[in-house]
């Protein structure tokens, strides 16, 4: 026993020797800034960013999605979450009666890009063909349905990627393609902004919607139309701004009520030129 | 009396073939490991450097290092023994040393093995409703370390247990006979012969401990934190989350894309180290038993 306890005490030790190595004052503020996966990465940037120029006011980044950030900021456990969707009525309500006034701030704006693989011969699609493809009861089934053929792509079946049902992500694109209809069974959801990207770059019969900000060269970007008789539009950060391309949504922050202190400079930061900047420069729509 | 025969064709054949088949699917067991090492080592090993393990990470993770998650993962395994170590062994010493063989003991006996197979994710919904909001630790490493000491907790008491039932009771019989009473009888004879036992539940607890990512996602890792915690009221970053965040949230441009293998790499070479030693101590330790 008295050996077990040694050990203990000395790895102890050894962690507080370790830590110790930059100490610092205790009277830091910490901002705890929680929410979308598809902001994690500016929320990073933002925060590493205003580390270097503020030593006092620490930023505390966590994911895990927009509904996870929303929950957080009902909960009372954070001071900015991050969504990229609007709260719903039920959840402001729920706010309200545990005395939390959400205070919404449109921080940027993203494109959510519709992700095909590299060979995937067809790279327009319009508002209505995407709803057969993932909407329930919607009839396109298989790449033959749209008369072409995916080099690779040996089932012949599209393989529908999608996102976890508390990403912000999913529920944008439901409202903005689906409507009121639901998402079809049999689609691969995965928890991750970049997971979709991914998966589309490795699977040929693969078709995925994710931000903009996740492009890579090894993947195909869809042009999408609104309607039939609307052009297709390539999404980029300035067809995001001026609305052309129709799934464009705004980047939220949520507060608690009119900010104050280390929360107001900061969230005034993130809206400033600087802050803007490095939005734009991660791949997103900046506000101004 | 019975004369032994020869094996006929038939059967010598089927018997090389029973133990060809279960040769192949112990090898088949390794593969998986084996594979997984040698990937990390071929993919991961370039990026290793003193600096990559002593820097911060920069550029959202996409260049310098992993220092502050190294040293949250030290924090969180490090707070989650010390609270999961003294509640299991006294636990394990209760149910093997004390308890009575009635239903209590067994209703013990059985939640404990239920806790050992409730998910990770349900632990860390149980860490966030107990630690961060009732307890109101908030999210910090104290939370998160408890809610992985909860989780380990079964590890530890099973492990303890065995290795106290391992000492022969004779042992414990001569130590009554001699006058000692119970607790004298633990003490210097049952615990300083189970204590090498005892010891592999803490290694596979810090294994477990160190590679877990839902318990502490919402209760105290953060995916970014310009700082190094100070005490246990601090959020931390940690290995595990840092290498999760990596792979599904970063998009990593071409020259990082070996970055998540260096993590993983790591931190298994972490979790190796440290059984490494601990095995070395119970190795120590058995040398010295006596019987």
């Amino acid at each position: 026993m008295r050996i077990l306890k040694t050990a203990l005490f000395v790895s102890t030790l050894g962690v507080l020797v370790a830590c110790g190595g930059r100490g610092g004052s205790g009277d830091r503020t910490i901002i705890q800034n929680k929410g979308s996966d598809t902001l994690v990465n500016v929320a990073q940037a933002w925060a590493e960013e205003y580390a270097k120029k503020n030593k006092d006011v620490a930023v505390a980044v966590t994911g895990g999605g927009s509904g996870t950030g929303i929950a957080a900021l009902i909960n009372g456990t954070v001071d900015i979450a991050n969504a990229s969707r609007k709260m719903k009525q039920k959840e402001i309500d729920l706010a309200k009666s545990r005395g939390i006034e959400p205070k919404e701030w449109v921080v940027g704006f993203d494109a959510l890009a519709v992700y095909i693989h590299k060979n995937n011969p067809k790279t327009k699609y319009t508002i209505k063909e995407l709803a057969n493809i993932y909407g329930e009861g919607g009839p396109t089934e298989a790449w033959s349905d749209l008369a072409i053929e995916v080099p690779g792509c040996q089932s012949g079946k599209i393989v529908r990627i999608s996102r976890q049902n508390n990403s912000g992500t999913y529920a944008y694109f439901r409202k903005t393609v689906l409507g009121k209809n639901d998402f079809k069974l049999g689609s691969n959801d995965l928890h991750g902004s970049k997971d979709v990207v991914d998966a589309v770059e490795k699977t040929p019969c693969a078709i995925g919607y994710s931000g903009l900000a996740y492009a890579t060269d090894h993947v195909g970007v869809a042009e999408v139309a609104k309607d039939a008789n609307s052009p297709y539009v390539k999404p980029t950060v300035q067809s995001a701004v001026d609305g052309t391309y129709p799934i464009a949504r705004p980047l939220l922050m949520y507060t608690n009520g009119e900010p104050t202190g280390a929360v107001k400079v900061y969230l005034d930061w993130i809206l400033s030129a600087e802050g803007q900047a490095i939005i734009k420069k991660k791949g997103y729509a900046p506000v101004r | 009396m019975f004369d032994a025969t020869d094996l006929n064709a038939s059967n010598r054949r089927k018997q090389r073939l029973v133990k060809m088949l279960f040769l192949m699917m112990t090898i088949l067991l390794i593969v998986p490991v084996l594979l997984i090492l040698t990937v990390l080592v071929i993919k991961g090993g370039p990026v290793l450097s003193f600096e990559f393990l002593f820097s911060d990470p920069k550029e959202q993770m996409t260049a310098g290092g992993i220092f502050p998650a190294l040293i949250g993962t030290v924090w969180l395994v490090t707070v989650a023994l010390l609270a999961s170590v003294p509640l299991g062994v006294a636990a394990a010493i209760y149910l093997s040393e004390y308890a009575p063989d009635n239903w209590f003991t067994r209703a013990i006996n059985l939640a404990i093995i239920n806790l050992a197979g409730v998910p990770s994710i349900v632990h860390a919904l149980f860490g966030v409703g107990a630690f961060v909001l009732f307890f109101e630790f908030g999210t910090s490493i104290l939370a998160a370390s408890l809610t992985l000491a909860v989780l380990t907790l079964p590890v530890v008491i099973v492990a303890t247990r065995e290795s106290l039932q391992a000492v022969p009771r004779a042992f414990r019989e001569a130590c009554w006979n001699m006058g000692a009473t119970r607790w004298q009888t633990i003490r210097r004879v049952v615990l300083p012969n189970s204590v090498s036992g005892i010891l592999t539940g803490v290694i596979l607890e810090v294994s477990r401990t160190a590679g877990e990512t839902a318990p502490i996602m919402f209760t105290g890792a953060a995916i970014f934190l310009p700082f190094l915690p100070e005490s246990v009221n601090d959020q931390t970053m940690a290995m595990s989350l840092h290498l999760y965040a990596m792979a599904t949230q970063v998009p990593l441009p071409e020259h990082a894309q070996a970055l998540p293998y260096g993590v993983a790499l790591v931190l298994i070479g972490m979790v190796l180290a440290m059984n490494a030693i601990s095995i070395g101590f119970r190795m120590w330790l058995r040398g010295k038993k006596k019987w």
